[in-house]
């Protein structure tokens, strides 16, 4: 159910990420959602794509530094509290979230180190996962 | 304005006693070599001389070089001369495969070198009255010790404080008076700087003199510490492999040149790529041989540094010869913080670290006042990780293996695969963006 994100290994100079986003673009991958966190010189840029795989590949083959993760990916009703109240199922769960950010619209992705247990947590609520087959926008 | 003088007697003496001190040390000295040790010996007999070959000074010519390297092929007590029982003090520098080079002095070694080095310092206006701060790391560093009994010797008051902890350095020299500060001229900069910030009025301050050493000392690195510190700052040239500091000070009348002890020991300028014997004047690779030295002996050391040497007289009534301060090397050594580091040692280093590649480059500057290595390191792709904390670890980790190896601590940045240029020759692979003041 999980999602793949696509990470990035960027220096802190200008022009990295551009030239990341260059190369997805040629390849007519369509990014959800990003982050790119002040992390020192050397940082990891995070990306949820509409093909991960491809999205891996592509940037692999023009010489970046890429890896797979998998991040749980959640849809948020557009309210107040919605937020608060998934974060909330994991934390009285006793989860750790590594981290997390959002994507289009009302779509969060969070890390935490047992995917399988959270998510696991998340489906005995009213909480909308989202699946990679879902991601087509 | 006269200087000081430790031992008028030498330092002034005529070029002839000179030149005939030299010869009859030489001779002894040549002896002492290859009676005591087999690769002296060995090397001698490769070349069918044995020391009665030894006729007059330029007959030094005739022997082979010595160099780091065989200091590192005869590790660690393949030169030494004497009963091991007789060896008081290892000293050693950093080395380029992770063992050091290391040398020892006996009794009469030690002596030697304190002298030498109260004469260099006695030479720069220092007496018994004044009181030095010790501001260089003591260990295995020739520096700390070197300068400490030299200075003891002239009768100095020693504050032997240590590198490091700046704050506790300004209130030593409030506190004790101290005149005399010795340290590495950057290190120096920065307690001037965390001086002023301090509130420290430093024209009324007891320093009056600064030994410098450790590091390159830049004439112009000399006059912003002068202009601020209202101190004289010195320095003075030396190397582990002769002893340390000693061989060669400056005196308040010629500023741009080192006086060479040349009574323990004997200069030659040589063609650095031919190995040739070049006249005095020229500018070439200073070759030194110890005269006087019992434990480790070293025949026509090769340096490294290049120079110019003159036998001209020297206003301060000095008859030894002054070799021009030394600005550049024949080969890619890098001086930081004190610590002598070849770029090959990054790479030994890398080499046996799992998730990196031997592609670096060196990025050294001066922006904070201290020498700062930076060493850009390539990451294997493999090493990449999805973890920022992970990430950080291993950059710690590489760190860790650099500081045992380098004796130095580097920023380490990571850069991603392939990220390095392969085109950098050896030397494109360190940039040196120090502020040469």
């Amino acid at each position: 159910m999980a999602v793949t994100q696509i990470s990035v290994f960027a220096e802190n100079l200008p022009g990295h990420l551009r030239r990341i986003l260059d190369v997805l673009e040629l390849a007519g991958i369509n990014v959800h959602g990003f982050l790119a966190a002040d992390t020192g010189d050397c940082g990891i840029v995070r990306f949820v794509l509409d093909q991960p795989e491809l999205g891996l590949t592509v940037l692999q083959n023009a010489g970046h530094a890429a890896t797979r993760t998998e991040v749980l990916c959640v849809r948020l009703p557009d309210k107040p509290g919605e937020l608060a109240r998934v974060l909330g199922v994991i934390a009285d769960a006793g989860i750790n979230v590594v981290y997390s950010y959002s994507l289009i619209s009302t779509l969060i992705a969070i890390h935490v180190k047992d995917i399988a247990a959270t998510e696991a947590v998340l489906r005995h609520q009213p909480i909308e996962l989202v699946s990679q087959n879902d991601m087509v926008w | 304005m006269t200087s000081n003088f430790f031992a008028p007697e030498i330092e002034t003496a005529s070029r002839e006693r000179i030149r005939a001190l030299q010869l009859e040390k030489l001779k002894n000295q040549v002896a002492w070599a290859y009676d005591r040790v087999p690769w002296y010996k060995a090397r001698f007999q490769e070349r069918g001389l044995t020391p009665a070959d030894i006729r007059s000074l330029a007959d030094i010519a005739r022997l082979p070089f010595t160099d780091k390297q065989v200091l590192r092929d005869t590790y660690p007590y393949g030169l030494c001369a004497v009963p091991l029982d007789d060896v008081l003090r290892l000293h050693s520098s950093s080395g380029t495969t992770g063992k050091p080079i290391v040398i020892g002095f006996n009794q009469h070694d030690l002596d030697i070198w304190s002298d030498c080095v109260a004469r260099m310092v006695a030479m720069v206006g220092v007496t018994r009255a004044d009181r030095v701060q010790m501001a260089f790391g003591y260990g295995m560093f020739t520096g700390g010790f070197g300068l400490h009994y030299g200075c003891e010797k002239l009768g100095c008051m020693i504050v032997p404080a240590g590198s490091g902890n700046t704050e506790r350095h300004l209130m030593m020299i409030e506190d004790y008076k101290t005149t005399v500060l010795i340290s590495t001229p950057s290190y120096a900069l920065h307690m001037c700087e965390v001086g002023e910030a301090h509130g420290v009025d430093w024209r009324a301050s007891s320093l009056r003199v600064g030994l410098f050493g450790g590091e390159p000392c830049t004439p112009g690195l000399k006059r912003e510490i002068e202009c601020r510190m209202h101190i004289v700052c010195t320095d003075n040239y030396g190397l582990t492999e002769l002893s340390g500091p000693g061989v060669g000070g400056e005196c308040l009348h010629s500023r741009e040149h080192n006086h060479i002890a040349e009574d323990q020991f004997l200069w030659e300028i040589i063609d650095p790529h031919t190995g040739e014997p070049l006249p005095e004047g020229s500018e070439g690779e200073l070759v030194l041989s110890t005269l006087d030295r019992q434990a480790f002996p070293m025949l026509r050391y090769r340096t490294h540094d290049l120079t110019t040497i003159t036998t001209e007289p020297c206003a301060c009534g000095r008859t030894h010869a002054r070799m021009a301060k030394v600005r550049a090397r024949t080969d890619d050594m890098l001086i930081v913080r004190g610590t002598n580091i070849f770029p090959t040692q990054v790479e030994d280093a890398l080499s046996v670290i799992q998730g990196v590649t031997p592609h670096y480059r060196i990025v050294l500057d001066n922006e904070t006042g201290l020498d700062r290595m930076t060493v850009m390191v390539e990451l294997k792709p493999e090493a990449i990780s999805d973890s920022f904390e992970e990430m950080d670890r291993f950059r710690h980790h590489v760190v860790d293996r650099l500081r045992q190896t380098l004796l130095v601590t580097p920023v380490v940045k990571l850069i991603e695969p392939k990220g390095i240029e392969r085109s950098f020759g050896k030397s494109k692979r360190v940039e040196d963006r120090r502020a040469k003041l």
